[in-house]
């Protein structure tokens, strides 16, 4: 069964009119619709103002003539002036919203070559935002030698996606914006891939804030430029990218120096000051490191997010700035919130469109196409060519990707690692001294961050005070260490090969996690026991 | 199933609309495929589903494809039901095109019908009612069909608005025609319809007939039809023989002069007047069913055209009758009916 067709338009007031046998001779879009030798119209819902009651009448009666079957609606719009575009889309708002469309028995099309400018574009707003479920009709006259013939009409689907030309062009676009996004760094590791590809998507659609997480040095910082760099090619924002990490804003001037100070706030406010949230109106914020922010500072920048205003410090009068926000963490705020430590209701604020960057080492795909990123950003900023030799690049490539590479400090130690190599390397090449250093180098690093506990383990807790007496506090220094070292890594296997690296490397093959089972026992400890 | 090549010929919706009078008169169910293929527009126009419609309406028929666009049609009809009926036309069909398709059904219906028809009346490319009135009828009741059309109203391209009204007394069976003479000339007139139009347009019109044909002045009519039948005009020249009437019709158009419309309509009936013929192209069309459902008849035509020929060959896939089209030395046809044994 083939649905009904049924037409929305205005009644043409100058085009549909004409008085007399004469108007048979003109076209007149609206009974030309109905003439048609190759389409049913079954009801034309036709908006008028109320004051063309005698061209309603004949063009009711006339196409009651030509086409019998079309059942003719009028439909009365609160419109005192067409040319008023507030007035014409609330009309036409209101009657779509209170319309009662039957899309599985009914075709809508919405006939555009009628009325004013402003109603045709208030209608093409109504089907473009779907008020109207249907597509765009245009009618056009009939040529010269082809008179008292109705003219041709056309539908504009405004579903690009059924425009193979349209479609083709999006993808071009699609593609283009990831690769901005990623730098033009062609990355291989499908989940970040899927996540850019997303975040495009997201950058382009919603200005709603972004949470991105991920270990120091994923590149949160700099993905957060790219999104702004971005949205500012598109013309989605006006203002600038403003970046701050909230960690360097603890204590007295926090407040201060996010949402700014009046003169005379404070001791030492000769002036006044903007802060970093106007600096980012009609911008980009990135706010790093949010888990850090105090809870006051939280809670006012709640509000500035979700009102769009705030107080500055020391004012009484309230500020606005419409930015975009984009928090980045290394934390689970999930933690924090349970803690006490973040406001729950900011959590859920910035926690819409959330992204997990993941590290350096989880990319190991990742490292080839970043070492050419890198390379070539080198060659610019330093103005001179620096190139692998291709053994070199393997061995260091080979490093890079295995399993000693933690890459702890993720593509900043890997971007570290990249420019001293070429600041080193003779007459533009990167050769196996250059490599073998740069590896000897890296390893140190790794082993001196390992080395360092984070916190020092509590071994009266985990232990309880009459075992810890019977251990030695020579033995009670190691089993600390090694406890920091395994709550650093992810399982036992991993925190085994770091902590006999040497006795692997000298060996064929070594069964560390093994070891480390045994040494831990030895305590009466597990994995589970030290790393909960 | 009778399967039928929308294709054939010319293709048009006239195949469509024969098989529809056959299949009702009949009660054989068809199919019709590739409708108007190869058309710029291939597949049903709202004309032709107006045909169906009424079709299906007077013998209660089932239709499968009756949509726009359709390219295949399936009707199965029912019973032929006596009764009142009313088809609204849109202008983009014809009145006579609907009454052509039903009317052989309901000839055959037990009880006497009206028909309620509004629309187009005087149509380019569809009989005019005046045809019908003066030219078919008068043979088709010589055949013993009593059928009345009185027009209530004209209705032109593109306003439409015309209403016919039509009563139909059933006739159990048609009797042959024989038509191989027309007769004497009795009288030779041309009439000028305008409604809505200046009626110096018809005068001009009728005019050039009377340069061209010699009529006399009581020989010419100009009919002012109230403004709101048009805007329209139709030119109708009748020529009355003693066994037979024709006309030929022209219509006016923006941008064509009356002397055009005239002229056109001259040329046509000069054709007719020379062939010494005594059935027009169109009226023979129109006079093979009638012809097939008596079973046998013949008459004198010029040579057959396209549709003409087409028709034929669909009215003998439903009813055992051929056609047999006998040239003529003059350049003549004689058609003739003969039922198969």
């Amino acid at each position: 069964m083939t649905k009904r067709t049924v037409i929305f338009g205005f009644i043409g007031t100058q085009l549909d009119s004409g008085g007399g046998g004469r108007r048979w001779e003109k076209w007149r879009p609206t009974v030309a619709l109905t003439q048609q030798a190759d389409l049913l119209v079954h009801r034309i819902e036709l908006f008028h103002s109320g004051r063309h009651t005698h061209l309603l009448d004949q063009l009711r009666a006339d196409i009651g003539k030509v086409s019998p079957e079309t059942q003719v609606r009028p439909v009365e719009l609160a419109i005192e002036d067409p040319w008023d575009f507030g007035q014409v889309y609330a009309a036409l708002h209101d009657h779509a919203r209170g319309y009662a469309f039957r899309p599985e028995e009914e075709e809508y099309w919405v006939h555009i070559t009628t009325g004013t400018h402003v109603a045709q574009i208030c209608l093409f707003l109504m089907v473009e935002a779907r008020y109207i479920p249907g597509v765009l009709l245009q009618t056009a006259p009939p040529k010269k030698q082809q008179e008292n013939q109705p003219g041709t009409y056309a539908l504009i689907d405004l579903d690009l996606s059924r425009y193979d030309i349209i479609a083709r062009r999006f993808a071009r676009e699609h593609a283009d914006a990831v690769s901005l996004l990623k730098s033009g760094i062609a990355t291989r590791n499908a989940r970040f891939n899927k996540m850019i590809g997303e975040i495009e998507q997201v950058a382009l659609k919603s200005r709603a804030p972004m949470l991105l997480m991920g270990p120091t040095g994923a590149g949160k910082s700099f993905l957060a430029r790219r999104v702004f760099d971005l949205k500012k090619v598109r013309h989605q924002l006006a203002g600038n990218f403003v970046e701050v990490n909230c960690a360097t804003l603890r204590g007295e001037g926090a407040g201060s120096a996010l949402f700014g100070h009046v003169k005379g706030a404070f001791t030492g406010a000769a002036s006044e000051r903007a802060g970093l949230l106007r600096s980012a109106d009609k911008g980009l914020l990135f706010l790093d490191e949010i888990g850090e922010l105090g809870l006051d500072e939280q809670a006012m920048l709640l509000k500035a997010v979700e009102e769009k205003r705030f107080l500055p410090m020391g004012g009484d009068r309230e500020v606005g700035s419409d930015f975009q926000l984009i928090a980045g963490t290394n934390r689970d705020l999930r933690v924090e919130v349970a803690r006490g430590r973040f406001r729950e209701d900011l959590y859920a604020r910035v926690n819409l469109w959330t992204y997990e960057l993941p590290g350096l080492a989880q990319r190991a795909e990742d490292i080839a196409p970043n070492i050419d990123y890198l390379l070539a950003r080198h060659s610019e900023e330093a103005g001179a060519q620096a190139r692998f030799n291709t053994e070199a690049r393997e061995r260091y490539l080979r490093f890079a990707a295995s399993a000693e590479a933690p890459w702890r400090g993720n593509f900043r130690d890997l971007s570290a690692s990249i420019t001293r190599m070429a600041t080193l390397a003779e007459g533009g090449r990167i050769g196996d001294a250059q490599v073998t250093g740069e590896i000897e180098r890296l390893r140190a690093q790794w082993a001196i961050e390992a080395g360092e506990p984070r916190a020092p383990a509590d071994l009266e807790a985990l232990l309880g005070a009459p075992a810890l007496e019977q251990i030695d506090l020579f033995d009670q220094m190691q089993l600390a260490n090694v406890i920091s070292v395994c709550r650093a890594e992810r399982n036992l296997s991993q925190a085994g090969r770091r902590l006999f690296a040497a006795s692997r490397r000298a060996k064929e093959s070594a069964n560390d996690a093994d070891r480390l089972r045994k040494y831990l026992s030895r305590f009466g400890l597990d994995w589970k026991a030290v790393t909960a | 199933m009778i399967e039928l090549d929308g294709s054939l010929g010319e293709g048009g919706g006239q195949i469509l609309r024969s098989a529809l009078s056959l299949a009702m008169v009949t009660g054989k169910p068809f199919r019709i495929s590739r409708i108007r293929a190869g058309r710029p527009r291939p597949g049903l126009l709202r004309q032709h589903l107006t045909a169906v419609q009424a079709a299906a309406a007077v013998c209660g028929g089932t239709v499968q494809g009756a949509e726009l666009g359709s390219v295949a049609l399936e009707f199965t009809p029912g019973p032929v039901r006596a009764g009142d009926y009313s088809f609204a036309v849109g202008s983009a069909g014809s009145c006579t095109l609907v009454l052509q398709t039903v009317l052989p059904a309901l000839l055959q219906a037990s009880a006497p019908s009206t028909l309620e028809l509004s629309g187009g009346t005087h149509n380019p490319f569809a009989p005019p009612a005046h045809f019908l009135q003066r030219s078919f009828l008068p043979l088709l009741a010589r055949m013993g069909a009593q059928v009345d059309i009185e027009i209530v109203r004209c209705g032109f391209y593109p306003a439409g608005g015309g209403a016919l009204r039509v009563r139909v007394s059933p006739c159990a069976a048609l009797a042959p025609l024989e038509l191989m003479q027309r007769g004497a000339l009795v009288r030779l007139h041309a009439e000028s319809l305008v409604a809505g139009v200046p009626a110096q347009v018809a005068r001009r019109e009728l005019a050039a007939v009377q340069a061209a044909l010699g009529l006399a002045d009581e020989a010419l009519a100009v009919r002012e039809l109230p403004q709101n039948q048009g805007p329209g005009n139709a030119l109708l020249i009748t020529c009355e023989h003693e066994h037979l009437s024709e006309m030929v019709s022209a219509f006016g158009e923006r941008g064509v002069s009356a002397e055009k419309v005239a002229a056109q309509a001259v040329r046509k009936m000069q054709a007719y007047m020379q062939s010494g013929a005594a059935v027009g192209e169109h009226l023979a069309d129109q006079l093979l069913l009638p012809l097939a459902l008596a079973g046998s008849g013949s008459f004198a035509t010029t040579a057959p055209s396209q549709h003409t020929l087409t028709n034929a060959e669909v009215i003998a896939r439903f009813l055992p009758v051929d056609f047999r089209f006998e040239a003529l030395p003059a350049g003549a046809t004689v058609v003739r009916a003969l039922t198969r044994p």
